[in-house]
């Protein structure tokens, strides 16, 4: 008995923990489909350019909340972090760039001393990571008043690189999402880390200290919202701190989209980058479709809510 | 139960005594705050002998395990590994210790290769781990059960818990240099041969010079695979014999010739009840399965205390959310309920609150009139309970302030300030100390005696003689019923361990739970 079921259970356990993106992604191809039809230039090289070129900082910022949802806790201040992270960017990393790398380290740095803070104390990450946001929006706005400054030309040069043959933002969503791959999932830092989320008593157990898989955890989400920040500046040329505040919460429904869990345990970096570019493929389509931009807002959170009841209906079907 | 077919164990006594000891406990014990886990423990395991540990609930096995692991320290005495002490927490120490636990320790959300990798990365390459933990974990799977149906690549969470149990016994196995293995509980969700192929492998490692302690309370399982049984009872060793000769009648002689605190019983309440005529029925179980339990039956007359008693997990607490919950139709409740959970910080208090508040929260609804409280016969019946059980502080005081027995007491007594006319009890004296126990005991007897029903379980055997009737649990089922004279720690020890043979008995509908042939206790099955 145990023999004949062993080929076909894990095929469906597999499929099951996978089902989540597989929803994401069709909801993707089926945007992508509507955006072709109503303005068929999206699907030429620049017209994808033009339409994923706004997922790209918000697909690596999802990243950085997907790392953190791996050992359960959950970051309120990611949108201020990379908000905070273009400020430094418009400003210090254009003038001195010595001064500005320390400085974007030194942001790196605080995250993995949130992380020990929030794991010595005991402190629930939601509140510390809040807390925290308002900390970077303090730092933001004493930097920068008003948005304004000017990103360095390298970055800038980035920002507008078109290279024939392949839209520009697959490159850095795609590069991205596979160093997180082998880190978190094939690697053993993030077995820790997965560890943590999922049963913390059997990693003490086992000798290895929570501490440790924690504070690995936050230091790669400190410096994935500094890569976000930084292809947020490359595109918008300058820094505003409450450019990306959206994105704390945009963050957390892509990692969901992409079949992660609030409870920790997992890690699905190709599914909150589907989840991402999904998320910010909604609003595109919603501009194509010409809803009125007052409702955007309603129809984007509806379109969600549809891909998340799509999610739980096929984890019941294949249950 | 098992695996009765194995071969008698080689070797003769003499030669397994002159073998080096691996884990030697001396001296070793334990308290957590008030209770007392461990109270001097001597132990020694010896390389290549395969020690029974057995004892019933609250004899302190689980905590001896894990100072034998090097989990927890112990508060005197000394645990040494190879004759040298041993800090508790070392790895270097500990190392060549290994252990399966029951509840398993595998992160369920990771695949069975990288649970390997969490507890056994001394043992693997730096790169490419993942492929040598596979094969490792493949090999000694195929070893040690076959027909497992466990691929290295499946997540945890998505395996049967047999297969769970089998992964985690295999997990403890893994590793370079293995001198003592603690399995405990192994066979509890394994099936008959996977159960004997584990105890196969067991003999083979003994023979190989590893150190093996099984601790189950599946006695002839013991009896058959050790060499050698430990009897542990309130945290001490009070027999250590060898397997061979004994039969389970000794073994159960040895764990529970315990005597009964004597009862407090009062005449009128077990009369009103005793034989269950002209007692309204205020609950009733019937042949209730599904959720852990596998038809059970039982019936509440008004006035009654019933116990549900029985190894820990054995379907106690469904019965008590069956009863708190009655949705299915195998259930029925005619009166209101009132719930005393036992993890009182988790479940219990309203740590904000003071002693009054926590004291009057389900009575509140029952004193209001039209949803407008009334603090006035509110503050009434907090002051009646403060007196009554005498809580110290007061009624003002912060119930964080008070100390365990007194929050206890005013958890029960939140129930029983209640209208409730059934009030569940889910093992709510634990760790309280005996002079709040007694109060208590006699405050549930005189709630009884007004015509309130009780349903209690409870962990600690001593406590069910203050019950009229007591129902003993194995597996989801009712494995005995005792009633009046024949509740005694002895009895229930001896029927919650008593192994059936035939464990599928169908069981006539309603034979266990008539009260009017309740009186007899008879063992099921």
């Amino acid at each position: 008995m145990a023999e004949l079921l062993a080929p076909t259970l894990p095929g469906r356990a597999r499929m099951r923990h996978s089902a989540p993106a597989a929803v994401s992604a069709l909801a993707l191809i089926a945007m992508i489909g509507v955006c072709s039809t109503l303005q068929p230039g999206v699907l030429s090289v620049q017209g994808l350019t033009l339409v994923l070129s706004a997922t790209v900082p918000l697909v690596i910022a999802a990243q950085a909340q997907m790392t953190l949802m791996a050992v359960g806790d959950i970051d309120l201040g990611i949108g201020a972090f990379v908000g905070l992270v273009t400020v430094v960017t418009a400003t210090k990393l254009s003038s001195s760039p010595l001064v500005g790398g320390l400085v974007l380290l030194g942001l790196v740095a605080a995250y993995a001393l949130l992380g020990l803070l929030i794991h010595l104390r005991r402190v629930p990450s939601l509140i510390a990571t809040l807390g925290a946001s308002f900390v970077w929006l303090g730092l933001g706005l004493f930097l920068l008043p008003t948005p304004g400054g000017s990103t360095p030309e390298w970055l800038a040069a980035f920002g507008a690189w078109q290279p024939a043959g392949f839209p520009a933002p697959l490159l850095p969503i795609l590069l991205v999402t596979a160093l997180v791959h082998l880190l978190a999932s094939r690697g053993s830092a993030g077995v820790r880390m997965r560890a943590l989320g999922s049963n913390p008593v059997a990693l003490g157990r086992a000798g290895l200290r929570p501490l440790t898989s924690r504070v690995i955890a936050y230091a790669t989400a400190g410096g994935l919202g500094v890569v976000s920040g930084l292809a947020l500046a490359s595109q918008t040329g300058g820094g505003d701190v409450s450019s990306a505040s959206s994105y704390t919460l945009m963050t957390v429904a892509a990692v969901i989209l992409g079949g992660g869990s609030f409870s920790g345990g997992v890690a699905v970096p190709w599914g909150a980058a589907v989840g991402g570019v999904t998320l910010g493929l909604v609003s595109v389509v919603l501009s194509l479709l010409d809803v009125r931009s007052d409702l955007q807002s309603a129809v984007q959170g509806g379109i969600v809510l549809a891909v998340l009841a799509g999610r739980v209906l096929v984890g019941k079907v294949l249950r | 139960m098992h695996v009765d077919n194995l071969p008698a164990p080689p070797g003769t006594e003499r030669d397994r005594a002159a073998r080096p000891p691996v884990v030697t406990a001396r001296g070793v014990t334990k308290a957590y705050g008030r209770t007392r886990a461990l109270a001097g423990v001597d132990l020694q395991v010896r390389a290549g002998e395969v020690l029974g540990l057995v004892g019933h609930n609250g004899a302190g096995k689980s905590t001896l395990m894990r100072v034998l692991a090097g989990l927890e320290s112990c508060d005197a005495g000394a645990v040494l590994v190879h004759g040298e002490e041993a800090p508790a927490g070392s790895a270097a120490a500990f190392g060549t210790v290994r252990m399966a636990y029951q509840e398993t320790s595998l992160c369920p959300d990771l695949t069975v290769a990288e649970n390997m990798w969490i507890s056994s990365r001394h043992c693997l390459p730096r790169l490419g781990w993942r492929r040598a933990a596979s094969t490792s974990v493949r090999r000694r799977l195929d070893e040690v059960f076959p027909g497992h149906g466990v691929t290295p690549r499946d997540r945890v969470e998505d395996l049967s818990l047999a297969q769970r149990q089998m992964v985690e016994i295999v997990r403890a196995c893994l590793v370079d240099r293995l001198d003592l293995l603690i399995l405990d509980e192994p066979t509890e969700s394994l099936g008959p041969d996977a159960a004997r192929t584990l105890y196969a492998y067991v003999r083979r490692l003994a023979e190989a010079g590893t150190a093996v302690l099984l601790i189950s309370h599946r006695i002839r399982e013991v009896l058959s695979a050790a060499d050698r049984v430990v009897v542990l009872r309130d945290g001490a060793v009070t027999a250590d014999r060898a397997a061979a000769g004994m039969t389970e009648p000794d073994v159960l002689t040895l764990m529970g010739a315990h005597v009964a605190v004597p009862s407090e019983r009062t005449g009128t309440a077990h009369a009103a009840t005793g034989d269950g005529t002209g007692a309204r029925v205020v609950a009733e179980l019937r042949d209730a399965r599904g959720g852990g339990l596998h038809g059970v039956s039982l019936r509440i007359a008004a006035g009654e205390v019933v116990g549900l008693a029985g190894l820990a997990g054995q379907g106690q607490q469904e019965v008590l959310e069956r009863l708190w919950r009655p949705a299915r139709r195998d259930t029925e409740v005619s009166v209101t309920r009132a719930y005393v959970p036992g993890d009182r910080q988790r479940s219990g208090l309203l740590p904000l609150w003071n002693v009054g508040d926590n004291l009057v929260v389900t009575a509140m609804r029952g004193i209001a009139r039209r949803g407008l409280r009334r603090i006035a016969d509110e503050r009434d019946v907090v002051r009646h309970w403060v007196e009554r059980l005498a809580v110290k502080g007061g009624a003002d005081a912060g119930i964080t302030e008070l100390s365990g027995g007194n929050q206890q007491k005013v958890v029960v007594a939140r129930a029983f300030a209640s209208t409730a006319g059934l009030v569940l009890l889910d093992d709510p004296f634990r760790g309280v100390d005996v002079h709040t126990k007694t109060e208590l005991y006699r405050l549930i007897r005189e709630e009884a005696a007004k015509g309130r029903s009780i349903v209690w379980y409870s962990s600690e055997n001593a406590e069910m003689a203050h019950c009229d009737r007591v129902h003993v649990f194995r597996a989801g089922r009712t494995v005995a019923e005792l009633a009046g004279e024949e509740i005694s720690e002895e009895r229930i020890i001896a029927v919650s361990f008593a192994e059936s043979d035939e464990p599928d008995v169908p069981k006539e509908p309603g034979e266990s739970g008539a009260p009017d042939r309740a009186a007899h206790g008879r063992t099921h099955g």
